[in-house]
């Protein structure tokens, strides 16, 4: 019903244009069009991919699963919260630069004894992304589901986006209700206003939080798609997941030791070149991106990611960075994000789509 | 008859030689009648106005009998005061043994207003003898306060102290207290000292002197020229003014700034900016060969044009361009520079704030390999998708 009325729509809005253009106009496009293009047209049904979408965040929302992860992630970052309102007081009279951002330090600051809001995130986001995810495609293929919306009359990548736009729609809305849940509990136990930089800096950390997650996601979707068992795709999953949180960060003191300059031959140029180089290796991680992105956000007075030479300091003034200027910083670092998000998700597309589906075997 | 009348004449002539001869010789017999005498050596002496004479005067009994004689000051000047004292005691009537001589100290004291002259009175013993004494007055005395300096006029730029030495001497006869003021014009700062304290009044004996030092420092915004600082000391009865001149030589001052007042700017890394500044003489002179100087974060370079100003009129102001190079490894955020404009007698410093900005060119290509995967993504599904 809905799907037809918007299909008419569609049509009428269609016949407007072409009148307005001109005929002549309307009948190069036509004539541009392939056979296949005109039939993918009038076969095109928007609605059906939102239905899907709509399904999909249904399931989820009422899944055990995502109200379980939703439990974990929504009472660590209280207890971030509250550990970091203890300490706020110091963190306030502190001389770091960056004290007027008391909003901002609500998000960065612990006393030690729980990692920061921004530390749980980047350590439980993944988990997020990898649990609503890793039995995305299996799953359905194993019920015998798969085959069976096959047989309705969609587009079969219409399934893939649907569970990623809904997967990702579900983890936007969390994170953005959990960041101004931070927010605007912090305004209300301060008593200060965030501050118009202080919103645009909150704002893009949790862009970026998405982003991140996004990967995760798309990566456990990968995953799904690639191995028939749930079991083992979250099993993978958890594994690049453990790699790159913990591990990653081990091997690479085991090369860093390995590769270090001899200390008493090495020039500061040594030196530099290593320190930059075993920065770069663990850039390979998204662990990694992500941190260096969200610490820039969140600490203005973070001015440079790798080593300072006294050269760059001398003359420097300890003082925040404008926001531009710190997005600028991290842009290679968030445009590394999307491009692995949507390189896992593309390459998960090609797998789906030359997979060849049946009914239960 | 004859021989009395030559007796007469003998005596006379005695007389008159001993009137004429005696003050020449500085030895007055007096009035040698009857064998009494008075005696003092300094019959005639000159004195300022103020001294107090000390007589020593000889009552001389060259009879065989002793006599008493009264003793009194006659045409003593008006305001003069004198004093008779022997062995301590006040006199009014003195005995002589026969042959014999009795000192008695003669205390006089010259007023403080009185005028230049010679004046004269006379001692008396009774009728017996007398003793003219004259003092001669060198100068117009007044009864009055000095307030006087050597040197009046002090020259010197216009945030030099100035300091005066004054000298206030008490020409009356009481002990006076002295308020001192200066009549300054508003700015200007004066302060007294005395025996090395700041001091708003002073005590002084009659007939003595205090120095004063006299401190001034010039208003702030002072100009060139002379200017006269009245000073006093007064009280209810008497007072003393004084003029003191203090001559500015003018005022070196020099101001750093932009024509907005702005002093920050940006740029990029390894890039350049040039800024407009404002060199403005503010003093009252002329200043000379203003260089143009910068501290900068190490690799910057500041350059200058023109790198020197040689002549900038005092209130005059003139714009130099300054070409801020950032080092092409400076790191995103605020940097200080300072720029010093700087004559032989003046200096002012501007500090600039550099806000160093990242290069877009990487930002754009970011933006560009995003825009290319999503490209690539729509190949794919132009390609598997829609089938």
């Amino acid at each position: 019903m809905e799907a037809s009325v918007l299909r008419k729509q569609l049509n009428k809005w269609r016949d407007v244009a072409r009148q307005l253009l001109g005929g002549k106009l309307g009948s190069l496009i036509e004539s541009g069009r392939t056979d296949r293009e005109r039939f993918s047209k009038s076969n095109s049904n928007p609605a059906v991919f939102w239905v899907l979408v709509r399904k999909e965040i249904s399931d989820h929302v009422r899944s055990w699963r995502f109200i379980l992860l939703l439990a974990i992630i929504f009472l660590t970052c209280i207890a971030s919260l509250y550990t970091a309102l203890n300490s706020l007081q110091d963190a306030i009279n502190s001389q770091d630069g960056y004290s007027e951002f008391v909003i901002l330090k609500l998000f960065t600051i612990s006393d030690g004894t729980i990692p920061s809001f921004i530390g749980f995130v980047g350590f439980l986001g993944p988990l997020l992304g990898i649990g609503l995810g890793f039995d995305a495609v299996n799953s359905e293929r194993n019920k015998g589901t798969l085959s069976r919306i096959m047989a309705q009359p969609i587009h079969r990548d219409d399934l893939l986006n649907a569970k990623f736009t809904a997967s990702l729609f579900i983890i936007a809305f969390m994170f953005i209700t959990l960041g101004l849940l931070v927010l605007s509990l912090g305004f209300v136990i301060v008593g200060l206003p965030p501050s118009l930089e202080e919103l645009l800096r909150i704002f893009s950390f949790l862009i970026v939080t998405i982003i991140y997650i996004g990967f995760w996601l798309n990566l456990s979707i990968l995953f799904s798609v690639r191995f028939r068992q749930p079991a083992t795709s979250a099993l993978a999953s958890i594994a690049v997941w453990l790699f790159f949180s913990f591990f990653y960060d081990m091997i690479l003191k085991l090369v860093s030791s390995g590769l270090a300059p001899d200390a008493s031959t090495a020039t500061v140029d040594d030196v530099v070149h290593h320190v930059d180089f075993m920065m770069n290796l663990s850039r390979l991680s998204p662990y990694t991106l992500f941190n260096e992105a969200t610490s820039t956000l969140m600490m203005p007075t973070v001015r440079n990611l790798g080593p300072l030479t006294t050269d760059q300091i001398y003359g420097a003034i300890d003082s925040p960075l404008p926001f531009g200027q710190s997005l600028l910083l991290i842009w290679p670092q968030v445009v590394g994000l999307i491009a692995l998000t949507l390189a896992c998700f593309a390459i998960s597309y090609v797998i789906f789509m030359r997979q060849e589906i049946r009914g239960r075997s | 008859m004859t021989r009395f009348l030559r007796n007469i004449k003998l005596t006379s002539l005695l007389l008159i030689f001993t009137l004429v001869v005696g003050p020449l010789l500085g030895v007055v017999p007096a009035h040698a009648s009857g064998g009494v005498s008075l005696y003092t050596t300094y019959t005639s002496i000159s004195v300022p106005p103020g001294e107090s004479l000390n007589y020593n005067v000889e009552l001389r009994n060259n009879t065989d009998s002793m006599v008493t004689v009264p003793l009194a000051i006659k045409d003593l000047p008006k305001g003069w005061t004198a004093k008779m004292t022997g062995d301590g005691w006040d006199l009014n009537e003195i005995s002589v043994m026969p042959n014999t001589a009795q000192s008695i100290s003669l205390a006089v004291t010259v007023p403080m207003q009185i005028d230049k002259g010679t004046y004269h009175f006379t001692l008396t013993a009774g009728s017996l003898a007398s003793l003219p004494l004259t003092v001669q007055i060198t100068e117009k005395g007044t009864y009055q306060t000095e307030l006087t300096t050597d040197q009046a006029n002090l020259e010197g730029h216009s945030d030099a102290t100035f300091t005066y030495s004054v000298n206030l001497t008490n020409r009356t006869a009481e002990k006076q207290t002295y308020a001192l003021t200066a009549q300054a014009e508003p700015g200007w700062d004066v302060t007294f000292s005395a025996d090395g304290k700041q001091v708003s009044s002073v005590e002084v004996d009659p007939g003595a002197s205090k120095a004063i030092t006299v401190d001034i420092k010039p208003a702030e915004n002072v100009t060139k020229g002379t200017f006269k600082i009245p000073i006093r000391a007064a009280n209810q009865s008497t007072n003393s003014e004084l003029v003191l001149e203090a001559a500015i030589s003018g005022k070196y001052s020099l101001e750093l700034t932009t024509p907005s007042g702005l002093l920050s700017t940006d740029v990029k890394a390894g890039g350049d900016k040039t800024v407009e500044l404002q060199v403005k003489n503010t003093g009252t002179a002329d200043l000379t060969d203003i260089n143009l100087t910068s501290t900068t974060p190490s690799n910057w370079e500041v350059t200058f044009n023109p790198k020197t100003i040689d002549k900038l009129a005092a209130g005059k102001s003139t714009t130099v361009e300054a070409k801020i190079t950032s080092s092409d490894k400076a790191i995103a955020g605020d940097y200080v520079t300072d720029m010093t404009a700087q004559a032989a007698e003046a200096s002012a410093t501007a500090t600039f704030r550099v806000a160093i900005k990242g290069s877009v060119l990487w930002g754009w290509i970011g933006v560009l390999i995003i825009l290319a995967i999503f490209g690539g993504i729509y190949v794919l599904i132009r390609k598997y998708g829609r089938r």
